[in-house]
């Protein structure tokens, strides 16, 4: 679920309060969130953790079967890597980042078909793309793929 | 991002204003600071509405962001719907509010009206003002349908969705369609945003099907109605003949109707008047095409099909629907001008040389400077586009609207030739500039360090004055190309001979 009831860590975790004294250290490269990005109506949950422990299987597998029992289903990969959603799309669709290399950077002129896919059981599927871990803002990513997605309605409906 | 002086589109709550100024029983609360109540005079000065826009700004001071802003909202929406008694309510943040954080809508909700409202998220410094009416709209349809059952009656029935104040023309478009799908025999369920209440628009699944006139501001929503309940819509803006007889066929398809004797009776006297002899010489005619996306594609359709001219230049600032205009250039084998920054558009209008400007307000000022001939297709306009008298643009009336609209500059150019035969006369030298260009054309712009001697300045005086003008330019492009410092006899035709090679 996206609502933290917890107000000081719901602060913390989205950086409003975040001196010096939290985050990743020196030398990585934080953003805090937008306060502004509040998601209504669609149920979110994140899966998570590291690597190899079968994230990309279980979300695709829980995709699929919220699919089955008639959910409007939208599976967004933050992974640089993009290939969360293979199983689903049976390929590695472009990216977020792609996209918005596509149009300069303009993500106005994004349409939806330009970075939501469609796959198995008719799961919509997402990747943020982004920078190889350590490098980059992968922040800015997630930031831009959560924007994008909002103002595309998609994240209103959680059934059909 | 960079500091423009003027700007084709404002920020996104300028169009939740176009949108709740459009509508019947609505209000909008709007966190905004003193000096953003300016945007009341866009409505009641250049579109000359008898009153001001429904929107009640919080206008907080320096004094209040030290106090508490979020009160002073919370104030001023109970305030609003006590004084106005909306149906519906709009509650956001300007641009300028938004750095403040106080949540509008959250605000509004925890005082629990009795009313619909509904919040409006409009990022102001990623998007601008179509988008928020567009998004506003969206906003407010889904607010209010699904709260009754969908009536669908015997008769195919539409709605007209988009217009909006503050429209290119849209007051009278709206007259003229209604008017010609009424000929047509299809019913009109409810238009809006235009002068729709909260309740209309709770309607607006009754339909058979859905209209976008201007896909700007409706888009959205009307595809979400299809989502919702499996209305399609006709996504054709009926600007010029062509344009109005193809959303006539595909109007007439949904509605399940045949439109044949219909459009046999029915046409513009653009078709003739283009064909007829005072027309011709118009053919060719070099045109650049500037505006939002809907009226520049529309326009250049019209321009290249029914006029005859040449599209040399197509562009639009709205980067929504840039895909579209890249498609169109395609069509004319222009590179498509995609830019919101007015100097680009002035460079390229420079560059392309055209006989006639199609633009906005902008370009009216960009062609009045460089002496060209202008036509105004699309918003943003001022106030000379929101005339007393009927004139729509679209629709086969629109079609006449526009066949004068983009004739009239030319001719009165081509009356010129007038000037040779009264060339002693005062008045009527060949010095004169045209009549119907103020003094643009007067002062050709000079290189400064650029001297023509008097052979060549007497050999480019005859030279017809309606290519003068360009002779002129070329010959002191070549100069300076070459560094030279005079130009004489020799440079002129070298000049000529230079660019007519090109042209070839």
């Amino acid at each position: 679920m996206n609502h933290i009831a917890d107000k000081a860590l719901a602060d913390k975790l989205r950086g409003s309060s975040c001196g010096t004294s939290c985050g990743d250290g020196e030398g990585s490269l934080q953003v805090a969130l937008d306060p502004a990005l509040q998601i209504g109506g669609a149920k979110v949950f994140a899966v998570y953790g590291k690597g190899g422990i079968g994230k990309s299987t279980t979300s695709s597998n829980l995709s699929a079967a919220f699919s089955k029992i008639g959910k409007r289903v939208l599976q967004i990969g933050c992974d640089p890597k993009h290939d969360s959603t293979f199983t689903l799309t049976k390929r590695l669709v472009p990216t977020v980042i792609d996209a918005l290399e596509a149009v300069d950077f303009h993500p106005e002129e994004l349409r939806l078909e330009d970075f939501v896919y469609s796959g198995y059981g008719g799961v919509q599927c997402v990747e943020a793309g982004g920078p190889p871990a350590g490098t980059g803002c992968g922040g800015y990513v997630v930031g831009q793929t959560v924007k994008l997605l909002k103002e595309h309605h998609l994240l209103e409906d959680s059934t059909w | 991002m960079q500091l423009a002086l003027w700007t084709y589109e404002g920020p996104p709550h300028v169009g939740a204003m176009r949108i709740a100024t459009s509508m019947r029983n609505v209000h909008y609360v709007l966190h905004a600071p003193q000096g953003d109540t300016y945007a009341d005079l866009l409505f009641t000065m250049i579109e000359r509405r008898d009153a001001r826009p429904p929107v009640t700004y919080t206008t907080f001071q320096a004094r209040d962001l030290g106090g508490d802003t979020a009160t002073l909202f919370k104030t001023a929406v109970a305030d609003a719907y006590a004084r106005f008694q909306p149906e519906l309510m709009l509650v956001g943040a300007s641009c300028t509010a938004e750095l403040i954080q106080d949540d509008p809508g959250g605000l509004a909700l925890a005082l629990a009206l009795p009313i619909p409202v509904v919040p409006l998220e409009l990022p102001a410094y990623q998007r601008k003002e179509n988008y928020g009416a567009s998004e506003t709209f969206y906003r407010v349809v889904r607010a209010c349908v699904g709260t009754r059952e969908r009536e669908a009656g015997t008769k195919p029935t539409c709605n007209i969705l988009g217009p909006t104040a503050l429209g290119f023309r849209h007051r009278d478009d709206v007259k003229e369609i209604t008017r010609l799908l009424e000929d047509l025999g299809v019913g009109i369920n409810v238009v809006a945003p235009w002068e729709a209440s909260p309740a209309d628009i709770a309607r607006l699944p009754d339909a058979t099907f859905n209209i976008v006139l201007y896909p700007e501001v409706a888009l959205t929503a009307a595809t979400w109605l299809q989502r919702q309940y499996g209305q399609p819509f006709v996504n054709i803006p009926p600007i010029g003949v062509g344009a109005t007889r193809d959303f006539i066929t595909a109007v007439a398809k949904l509605a399940g109707i045949d439109p044949a004797a219909f459009l046999a009776r029915k046409t513009s006297r653009l078709v003739w008047y283009s064909r007829s002899i005072d027309s011709t010489y118009l053919t060719g005619k070099r045109v650049f095409i500037f505006g939002d996306a809907t009226h520049a594609i529309a326009s250049a359709r019209v321009a290249a099909e029914e006029l005859g001219y040449q599209v040399v230049g197509l562009g639009t600032y709205a980067r929504e629907f840039a895909r579209e205009v890249r498609e169109a250039a395609k069509i004319y084998g222009v590179e498509p001008l995609i830019t919101d920054d007015y100097l680009d558009v002035e460079a390229a209008i420079k560059a392309a040389n055209p006989a006639l400007v199609l633009g906005t307000q902008m370009e009216r000022h960009i062609a009045k400077r460089l002496g060209i001939p202008c036509t105004v297709i699309s918003a943003p306009v001022h106030v000379q586009d929101f005339p007393a008298r009927y004139s729509p643009v679209m629709g086969f009336e629109g079609a006449n609207v526009l066949f004068d609209a983009l004739t009239h500059p030319l001719m009165m150019g081509l009356e010129e030739h007038l000037l040779g035969m009264f060339k002693e006369d005062f008045e009527f030298n060949a010095e004169a500039a045209p009549s119907h260009l103020a003094l643009a054309t007067a002062a050709p712009a000079t290189a400064e360090t650029l001297v023509w001697d008097e052979a060549a300045e007497r050999e480019l005086r005859k030279i017809p004055f309606f290519v003068r003008g360009k002779a002129r330019r070329n010959t002191e492009r070549f100069a300076a190309d070459r560094q030279l410092p005079v130009i004489k006899l020799e440079t002129l035709y070298e000049a000529k001979a230079h660019y007519s090679g090109e042209a070839a």
